[in-house]
């Protein structure tokens, strides 16, 4: 391999796409700020050159919040510096990216527990406590 | 097979044969036909410069005529700079004169390819507007002149239109480019478009005949 | 799980929450090339979806689209979709053989009459029908005879949506596409060689999800995936408009990761989505490694004048044509010209008498 890395590669690259989405989040923070609705971003749908994906992780930032959720292998749900602009992050159960999400949003709607597994966890507990 | 494949394969083979075959044809065809013989006393002169000298004297206006042909020499002179360099220095031409020739040489950014392209179409379609209306121009041209400018003029349209990716999908665009360069190069060694082939020996053929007998042509 | 229960129930049963439910629909509308605010509709759709039988035949192919298709996913996600159908044949993955595979397919035939998905890779043989069989039978009796009852057809795979390599110059078996030889079913054509993973389970979750084949393409592709050429894509393609291009595989152009247009990328004459939605899951595709786009997803792209030559070379033979009619050009101005003379003289002989 040493020989492989002998190979200088320096690849300068640039789609120009990371100043534009970073636009449209200030766009979509301040119709959040103004009580309108959230805004989902698909990061699998821009192209990005090599590196501009990191580049853009690093200018978000890690902010207060971060989140683990187990369910169908690991998603990592994380606040950026900028409150309310949340990057999301779906693995399958073996470690590999499915999908990359920016949702503008006070909470991600993943976080919050839903209708269906409250009404489960209540018949669990019911039977729980008849024994 | 598809508008692509016929204008990048077979159309493209054929356009190239009667080209190559035409222009060989006419332009050999004219240096045969000269007399062997010039039966007049040489003067003291050197052929090769007097030839030489008639192609660039040639290239611009005689004195008396300037002032008044300025717009004709102006804009002639636009119209062929931007042709050339939007046909000779676009990366993806040269590529193609690398396959028929054997050597290329280097290109120019495709936004200046884009302008030079654009100023090229806007000068023909000036000049063709006032072959149409001058009334000595019009007196003069004849189908030869039309069908010279209009091969040319779609061959540089769709060019355009192909490289912006305006108007259909891209495969479409190529494809009517290739073919409307395909109607030129055999159109080409018929009319009037061999002038580009014809003109520097011309010249040069004028001067030195003319030198022999002691005149400047 | 019962063919009738819905994939809401069955998740349900697998122990699969409702936010983890949440999560798969948003990986699979993203899968789909939905727009992230489809979400909902997705996870609403596909609760209540019925599994559909699949059916998968492999016929002159080198069975990379399977492979292909097995390596892009591992549990959850991609896989589930592989569980929420019903794969009821597939030679590669299937544990019965013989007698008892054949049986099995007629068996999910006769029960799913109408309603099953008939998943087709590899080319099928028409110069003699018995260059490829499988079970005695041939790829055209056996494609014939199982489009029958089909619901739809997905052709997978440029083999099978185009005739892929098998198709190419001379074609000595005489392959043909799918679209060539069932004209009375609707055909989505995922082509590439192989397709994109995602591309392939996004056609599946796309009718898993609606039940319709999705909005197809004049070659009959998903347009959601190959709506767009690689070249419009493509993130080298400020590099392409500055005139900067790698000459070689290696020289300093390459290394800084310029254009390879010069190096006969096919580009601009591409419809997929490698551009955007990569391999490997996103790792990466063949230009961002420094080879040109080959045009996989093309037809004929094995024939279109050689991968190393650019696009506007053409394919439009070789110079000793063109020598040869330069040298018939020579020949007819010599002799023209030698006429022309002779004419001349005669003309001049006539008038001096």
């Amino acid at each position: 391999m040493s020989s492989l890395d002998a190979i200088s590669v320096n690849v300068e690259a640039e789609t120009g796409n990371v100043r534009p989405l970073l636009h449209e989040i200030r766009h979509a923070l301040k119709r959040l700020a103004n009580g309108e609705d959230g805004t989902v971003i698909d990061l699998r749908r821009l192209p990005l050159a090599p590196g501009e994906e990191e580049r853009l992780d690093a200018l978000l930032g890690k902010g207060e919040v971060h989140a683990e959720v187990d369910a169908l292998g690991p998603t990592g749900v994380q606040e950026t510096l900028y409150p309310g602009v949340w990057l999301i992050t779906h693995c399958n159960a073996e470690g590999t990216t499915v999908a990359r999400f920016i949702e503008v949003t006070r909470v991600p709607e993943l976080l919050m527990s839903q209708q269906e597994d409250i009404d489960a966890g209540i018949r669990r507990l019911e039977k729980e406590l008849e024994n | 097979m598809t508008l692509l494949e016929f204008a990048s394969g077979p159309g493209l083979q054929w356009a190239l044969w009667i080209f190559v075959f035409g222009v060989v044809w006419r332009l050999i065809g004219a240096l045969f036909l000269l007399s062997r013989k010039d039966l007049t006393k040489p003067r003291e002169y050197n052929s090769v410069a007097a030839g030489v000298g008639a192609i660039i004297s040639r290239s611009a206006p005689a004195h008396a005529f300037e002032k008044s042909i300025r717009f004709q020499h102006v804009t002639g002179y636009a119209w062929h700079f931007a042709l050339f360099i939007s046909v000779l220095f676009f990366a993806p031409h040269i590529l193609f004169f690398e396959s028929v020739l054997g050597f290329s040489w280097p290109h120019l950014p495709n936004t200046i390819i884009l302008v030079t392209a654009a100023v090229a179409v806007a000068v023909l379609i000036a000049l063709l507007i006032r072959r149409a209306t001058h009334p000595v121009q019009r007196f003069i041209s004849n189908a030869d002149d039309y069908i010279s400018i209009f091969v040319v003029l779609i061959s540089l349209i769709t060019g355009i239109l192909a490289f912006a990716h305006v108007g259909a999908r891209y495969e479409t665009l190529l494809a009517i480019h290739l073919l409307s360069v395909e109607v030129m190069l055999i159109w080409f060694p018929f009319g009037k478009l061999m002038h580009a082939i014809m003109t520097m020996p011309a010249r040069y053929q004028a001067g030195t005949a003319f030198g022999r007998r002691g005149i400047k042509a | 799980m019962h063919k009738d229960q819905t994939l809401g129930e069955y998740l349900r049963l697998q122990g699969v929450s409702r936010r983890g439910f949440l999560k798969y629909c948003s990986a699979t509308a993203s899968l789909m090339a939905l727009p992230p605010s489809a979400a909902g509709l997705v996870a609403d759709a596909l609760a209540a979806a019925r599994r559909p039988s699949v059916i998968w035949l492999s016929f002159q192919e080198c069975t990379g689209c399977t492979e292909s298709l097995t390596r892009s996913h591992a549990p959850t996600v991609e896989s589930l979709i592989f569980d929420a159908i019903s794969l009821d044949y597939h030679h590669t993955l299937q544990a019965a053989s013989g007698h008892g595979a054949e049986d099995a397919r007629l068996t999910a035939m006769e029960e799913n009459a109408g309603k099953y998905v008939l998943v087709v890779d590899g080319s099928i043989p028409i110069g003699n029908p018995a260059f490829s069989t499988i079970a005695g039978i041939s790829n055209l009796d056996m494609l014939k005879e199982t489009a029958a009852n089909a619901a739809a057809i997905v052709a997978v795979g440029t083999c099978a949506a185009f005739g892929g390599i098998p198709h190419a110059n001379p074609n000595p078996t005489g392959a043909v596409s799918v679209s060539e030889i069932i004209k009375d079913k609707p055909i989505i054509n995922v082509s590439g060689c192989p397709p994109i993973p995602v591309v392939i389970t996004g056609v599946l979750a796309h009718y898993l999800t609606f039940g319709t084949i999705p909005e197809l393409d004049a070659l009959g592709r998903p347009a959601a995936f190959f709506g767009q050429n690689i070249h419009d894509r493509c993130y080298r393609r400020p590099f392409y408009e500055r005139g900067q291009f790698a000459e070689t595989f290696d020289d300093e152009g390459a290394r800084k990761g310029w254009c390879l247009y010069k190096l006969g990328c096919k580009g601009p004459t591409t419809y997929n989505a490698c551009a955007t939605l990569k391999w490997n899951e996103g790792t990466s595709f063949p230009i961002q490694s420094g080879h040109g786009c080959i045009g996989c997803s093309e037809p004929d792209f094995w024939d279109k004048g050689g991968f190393y030559n650019a696009l506007s070379v053409g394919n439009w033979g070789n110079r000793d044509a063109l020598l040869g009619a330069a040298a018939a050009g020579a020949a007819l101005g010599v002799g023209s010209a030698i006429a022309a003379r002779a004419r001349k003289k005669k003309a001049q002989a006539a008038e001096e008498v």
